[in-house]
């Protein structure tokens, strides 16, 4: 990215090649909804092109993209705005995830309609904890808090994951 | 058990994973928990994004890339040889013009004591006066045969207190008919700046459907969304009807009338 930064802009290829899936799984799990995230993801790699200067290097790359991409994702919110709680309704999931669904067991179904359920902070630090392959710093880093708080936010994530869980599959 | 994630995640201190392990191997109840909760991480990992196709995705941004950077070195070019003609060219006429205006003015408060003026209402008229004089200077120049003359007039827009018809008119005329690129993008930012006037708003719509670059189609997407532009969404739905456009741009003027639309 510190090419790119100085204005070596081919690399941006390389860079999208590395780390377009992990953005864009980050961005469905958030979303539920296929086709924006495919455009978020593009709209990411763009904003890291417009705002290249702002990349210090001092950090971690994935901590900056995944900062551009939460911004992207609120933009995509406000453009939703329906959500006020930032749950995820069931008519906003996919064909796709449908069809996964329906070849998992049960369970996992289960699994993946109460994380769909959980408020958005709940949804967010158990997405970038479990998907996105990133520590407590990095992932205080991103969302400005501490590593302290990670694990709280987590340990109250998860509890809150499995309280509605335990309620669906009753 | 607040802990049990943090074990799992390897986040645990060299200290705090023994002692977690000791725990485990000692309460059998503990390693109950801990296993459920270990199975539920684990099913977690299981849920599976969509596949998607990266090297269709890949080519789309690279495109995009392509735009970006003919953009930004164009515009680049533009505005080197802007900032040195600027530094002379123009402070030089600028300066002549405020000689002129000063002993002008000098000259009438000599031989006219009837029309005697208050400092402030001098500096105003003087003001209105050079402001006048910018106009007349944008007017001419927008109609110059240099691309680069013709961005300088467009960029005295912002100089101008007072933009009348005149001004939006040749605004207008230039972001629908200069064979430039870049003339006609710096005309649309100045007119961007100007979309309080309803005749403005009005003209930007009309321009959609007679930009023809990639470029442009872009800006003007990008201008309406900023603008929230309701009745840009016919001639966008218009673009979107012509054969071989760019791919970007599609995408863009899609993404765009849909967030007109909300």
């Amino acid at each position: 990215m510190l090419k790119v930064k100085t204005g070596d802009l081919d690399r941006m290829g390389l860079l999208f090649e590395r780390h377009y899936k992990p953005l864009f799984g980050f961005l469905y799990r958030m979303s539920a909804d296929k086709e924006n995230s495919k455009d978020m993801a593009q709209n990411v790699f763009l904003r890291m092109l417009k705002y290249r200067h702002t990349y210090k290097g001092d950090g971690e790359f994935k901590t900056w993209m995944y900062h551009l991409a939460r911004n992207v994702l609120n933009d995509y919110y406000k453009s939703k705005s329906k959500q006020s709680d930032g749950e995820l309704k069931d008519n906003l999931l996919s064909e796709d995830t449908i069809q996964v669904n329906i070849e998992k067991n049960e369970q996992v179904q289960l699994l993946n309609s109460a994380l769909n359920k959980l408020n958005e902070e709940h949804r967010e630090i158990l997405i970038l904890s479990r998907y996105q392959e990133l520590d407590y710093k990095e992932i205080g880093s991103i969302l400005n808090i501490t590593e302290a708080n990670v694990r709280v936010k987590i340990y109250r994530a998860m509890t809150q994951l499995k309280s509605v869980f335990h309620k669906l599959a009753d | 058990m607040e802990n049990i994630l943090d074990y799992i995640n390897g986040e645990l201190s060299a200290e705090e994973k023994l002692q977690f392990e000791k725990k485990l191997n000692e309460d059998a109840m503990f390693r109950m928990v801990y296993e459920e909760e270990l199975t539920l991480w684990n099913m977690l990992g299981s849920i599976e994004s969509p596949s998607i196709d990266t090297a269709k995705a890949k080519n789309r941004f690279l495109q995009t890339l392509d735009v970006y950077k003919e953009a930004s070195v164009q515009v680049k070019g533009v505005s080197f040889i802007q900032k040195l003609k600027a530094l002379w060219s123009f402070q030089l006429k600028l300066s002549y013009a405020l000689a002129f205006l000063v002993a002008g003015l000098g000259i009438g408060l000599i031989f006219s004591n009837k029309n005697k003026l208050s400092g402030d209402q001098e500096i105003a008229q003087l003001t209105s006066e050079v402001s006048e004089m910018k106009q007349v200077m944008m007017l001419s120049l927008i109609e110059n045969p240099s691309a680069t003359e013709r961005i300088r007039a467009v960029n005295m827009t912002s100089e101008i207190k007072n933009v009348d018809d005149k001004v939006i008119d040749a605004l207008l005329t230039t972001l629908n008919n200069d064979a430039n690129d870049n003339v006609r993008l710096m005309t649309l930012e100045a007119l961007i700046e100007l979309a309080h006037n309803a005749k403005v708003r009005e003209g930007l719509v009309k321009s959609i459907v007679k930009q023809t670059s990639p470029l442009m189609q872009t800006a003007m997407a990008d201008a309406m969304l900023k603008l929230q532009e309701k009745d840009s969404i016919k001639p966008l739905k218009k673009i979107l009807k012509q054969e071989n456009l760019n791919s970007t741009v599609k995408g863009k003027v899609e993404d765009t009338i849909q967030k007109i639309l909300i």
